[in-house]
């Protein structure tokens, strides 16, 4: 027997949510999807038949733009800014997502913990989907991760023909199940989707020997140095902070940046340890797969495959793996 | 049409062998195509050309100042040369230009290929590279006339719609610059939204500062943009970047009767101050 | 509602400038006082760390501190004019706000260089964060055996902290060489490269720590010359520069591989620094 809640009820549910908290969720307008925040009369508009959004839901913890704090010109006083109090519900993250604001925990919430960070993610409850379907760029399984992975959820839903299984993960996931609205059926699990593998033996070792190889610089020949890959990807947390004045008051800003931009590391003077593109280029690959890594265990990526599918010159990561493997003979 | 594209990039290749290829290969994808640098003559096999080759390779030569460089260009890439030689970013004499006549592009995206062009191909007007060291193809006839209904839909809006309409599109923007860094006519060594000292505008997002990145670089671009529409492929959030680039276009045609990139010599409106003009208030 | 500013590590403690002093023509020396006195009290910081200085509404930068906080001359910044931050830092004087979030990093470990000689090499204004190492043997004197100072700059008027060179040259077994790439009408001393005057002196490597800092070049060559006089890559030591945004290990921006300079740095010997993957 397991817990369902059929689609009437799941709507119903919906609404309920939209009214109590924040909801945010995927929406589909324009040919893209996007998770954003809809309010209870909007609530059909959610789209669940995505495959996943064009970009990240990590922007509800780690914001796109973020004021720190602001100083008041005329008396010079900190001004911090308030720390919302509303709870928020993210509903129909994938298990990939999910994953990649795990990966950006270890680094936010180790000390000195951001507390901006930790605020959101202490207010936000996670209700995710399992990937039915997944993309034909999606790797999670090579990375730790599936596409029925409840880590990092608060509810996990899957769906089939019956209606959505809905699974409790945490205490807070239990208390925000609607009961009254589930049901217990004799429902089978939708069969585990077949997704490829990349083999990732040895990249480690690999990537350390082959520190200077000049294939980086052969890939950067075609890379753009835009900000696409890092900002579409849930786990890339590459930031700038920047002070910018008003009339009133200057703003201290923190937003999002890549590694990728030129002058990313030049510093006042001129000195730029990675002038060349073959080595902004690198410091990608090699952050996600050897120096997060090494410092963490886990591997920098959750397969979600934005950045194979939104790279504008097909620069692909299975591939830089796969490449990174013959560079060993 | 390969082999004759393949054969010239290889003759020129062998008689500069310090210069460089930049073609299309197929992608990881194994269907559409992306960019390829050939160094090695015997590597020429790589090249491609299909209804895949969307992206505007003419981008890259910016990277190759000083160095010879043979490309393979479409129409629409090829104003993109003419429009960087009339502003003295290119050098034509180091350049090798393979231009393809075009037969039009697919709509296609990563793993999947429509079976529909893509909108600037169903309205594109010259189907032969505008400047070339080599044709590949039989040159076609340019198709008669401009097709700006996209334009005028926009038009048609009451100021207060159009106002919306664009505040929903610039919403979606994060910021990426995907934008700038695909665009041919965007090559300044300092962005107006990185300049530090003075700060005019930063890499802050919010509503008011996407609205005057997206329309700054529009109008950065009026009466220089070639239409290749490589902008608006790129956009990982779908924001149509070539209606504000058509409306701008259109009216620089309408006001100068010019359209950019059709030869190097002249220069785009914007960049030409002749002594003999005056300004004449417009009713 | 709650107020951010608890233990928010991105918002910077006030404080007031409380003198400035010319150093060199684009060299100013900012003493600095932090406003709250719990503040004060607990900014407790060791030879080699750096903080963040903010100039509102420009920005903030990682400066190494020049100061030692045992001598309570207040907490002191030499910073040079090179780009926006700096050129604002330098139009402040006396009584103008400014913001210090810090101490970050790692510092110089003065108690294992006990007993040993003290070789420091700087050069322009890699003198700053040696400094405090120099005042720490100083006042340790008897801790530290010889204490051999090198300090070089591109020409005397750009010789930092000269003031202090007859304090550092007087007591006993220290020794001060000063150097410039090129004199003028009234310099009477070296003129010379400091590479060229560290191999000239000839230290010897026995029970000896060298501490350098300056600009790259200086760096690789000095390095290579106290090679070739027996010196290990352990028994050298440096503090290194980057590109830094949050200074606390979250903005992946100052990695030298995967070394984070605000965290595993900026004091690393040249042992570790030849385990870097990448280059600096």
């Amino acid at each position: 027997m397991t817990s369902v809640i059929v689609d009437n009820n799941l709507h119903i549910w919906l609404k309920e949510l939209a009214e109590k908290y924040i909801l945010i969720a995927p929406v589909t307008s324009d040919g893209v999807t996007l998770f954003k925040h809809v309010k209870a009369p909007e609530v059909g508009s959610i789209d669940l038949q995505f495959l996943n959004t064009a970009v990240s839901p990590k922007g509800y913890f780690f914001p796109l733009s973020e004021t720190i704090f602001s100083i008041g010109v005329e008396r010079g006083d900190v001004i911090a800014p308030m720390n919302a109090d509303a709870e928020v519900v993210i509903f129909g993250i994938r298990p990939c997502d999910a994953a990649g604001i795990a990966l950006i925990d270890r680094v936010f919430l180790a000390e000195p913990v951001d507390i901006s960070y930790k605020g959101k993610r202490d207010r936000t409850i996670l209700i995710g989907l399992a990937c039915n379907t997944p993309s034909p760029e999606c790797f999670c399984t090579s990375v730790g991760g599936g596409p029925a992975n409840p880590m990092y959820l608060d509810i996990m839903l899957t769906h089939t023909p019956s209606g959505y299984i809905v699974q409790a993960i945490t205490g807070k996931g239990k208390e925000l199940t609607p009961v009254t609205m589930v049901e217990e059926k004799d429902v089978p699990s939708p069969p585990t989707p077949r997704i490829a593998a990349i083999p990732m033996e040895g990249v480690r070792e690999i990537m350390r020997r082959n520190f200077d190889s000049p294939y980086w610089d052969r890939v950067a020949d075609r890379c753009i140095h835009c900000n696409i890959c890092s900002y579409v990807c849930p786990c890339c947390y590459c930031f700038d902070i920047r002070d910018y004045a008003g009339k009133d008051k200057i703003d201290r800003v923190r937003s999002w940046e890549s590694c990728q931009s030129a002058g990313f590391t030049r510093i006042a003077g001129g000195h730029d340890p990675r002038p060349t593109k073959g080595a902004r280029l690198r410091q990608r690959w090699y952050h996600k797969l050897l120096y997060y890594p090494t410092l963490f265990g886990d591997i920098k990526c959750t397969g979600c495959g934005r950045c194979v599918r939104s790279c504008p010159v097909n620069i692909d990561i299975r591939e830089i793996i796969m490449d990174v493997q013959k560079l060993n003979v | 049409m390969i082999e004759i594209i393949r054969n010239k990039a290889k003759e020129w290749l062998e008689k500069n062998e310090d210069g460089c290829v930049i073609g299309y290969e197929r992608a990881s994808d194994g269907m559409t195509a992306r960019p390829v640098f050939i160094y090695e003559p015997h590597m020429m096999g790589k090249l491609i050309f299909d209804e895949t080759c969307v992206h505007n390779l003419s981008k890259y030569l910016l990277n190759r100042r000083g160095t010879r460089t043979a490309v393979v260009v479409k129409p629409c890439d090829s104003r993109g040369i003419n429009l960087l030689i009339n502003e003295h970013q290119l050098d034509r004499d180091s350049i090798y230009i393979i231009g393809v006549v075009c037969p039009g592009m697919k709509e296609s995206h990563f793993g999947r290929i429509e079976d529909h062009p893509l909108s600037k191909c169903r309205r594109c007007l010259h189907h032969t590279p505008a400047v070339y060291d080599v044709l590949v193809g039989e040159p076609q006839p340019e198709t008669a006339s401009h097709d700006y209904s996209d334009v005028a839909r926009i038009e048609g809006m009451s100021l207060q719609e159009r106002n919306a309409f664009w505040k929903e599109q610039f919403g979606r923007c994060i910021r990426c610059y995907g934008c700038r860094q695909i665009c041919i006519g965007c090559y300044c060594q300092e962005c107006f939204v990185d300049e530090l000292d003075p700060l005019w505008v930063g890499i802050r997002s919010c509503p008011e500062d996407n609205w005057i990145w997206n329309i700054g670089r529009a109008f950065h671009l009026s009466a220089r943009c070639i239409s290749c529409g490589e902008c608006e492929r790129v956009c990982p959030v779908g924001i149509p970047l070539m209606l504000a680039n058509r409306k701008l276009e259109k009216e620089s045609a309408d006001l100068f009767d010019f359209e950019p990139g059709m030869d190097a010599a002249t220069a785009p409106p914007f960049a030409t101050f002749i002594k003999e003009e005056t300004l004449e208030k417009v009713e | 509602m709650c107020s951010l500013s608890a233990a928010n590590p991105f918002i910077p403690y006030p404080a007031t400038v409380t003198g400035v002093l010319d150093l060199t023509p684009d060299i100013k020396l900012f003493t600095v006082e932090l406003t709250d006195p719990e503040q004060r009290e607990n900014f407790d910081y060791r030879p080699g760390q750096f903080a963040f200085v903010s100039a509102y509404g420009v920005g903030e930068g990682p400066y190494g501190i020049a100061s030692l906080a045992e001598r309570k001359t207040g907490l002191e910044f030499a910073v040079r004019r090179v780009g926006t931050v700096t050129r604002a830092l330098h139009e402040l004087e006396p009584g103008a706000t400014l913001g210090i979030r810090g101490p970050y990093g790692n510092w110089f470990p003065m108690e294992d260089y006990r007993g040993k000689n003290i070789l420091i090499i700087g050069g322009g204004i890699g003198m700053a964060p040696l400094r405090p190492v120099i005042h720490y043997v100083l006042d340790h004197r008897s801790d530290y055996s010889g204490l051999t100072i090198v300090n070089g700059a591109r020409s005397p008027r750009e010789l930092v902290f000269s003031d202090e060179y007859d304090l550092w040259a007087e007591p006993a077994q220290c020794k001060l060489e000063l150097c410039v790439d090129r004199g003028d009408d009234e310099w009477q001393g070296r003129v010379a490269l400091v590479p060229q005057v560290v191999s000239e002196l000839r230290p010897s490597p026995d029970n000896t720590v060298a501490i350098i800092c300056g600009p790259p070049i200086m760096i690789r060559f000095v390095l290579a010359g106290l090679k070739e006089l027996g010196f290990s890559p352990a028994q050298i030591v440096t503090t290194l520069e980057q590109k830094m945004k949050c200074g606390i290990g979250k903005c992946a921006r100052c990695n030298v591989g995967d070394k984070y300079v605000c965290k595993d740095g900026p004091v690393f010997t040249f042992e570790q620094i030849l385990n870097f993957i990448e280059q600096f």
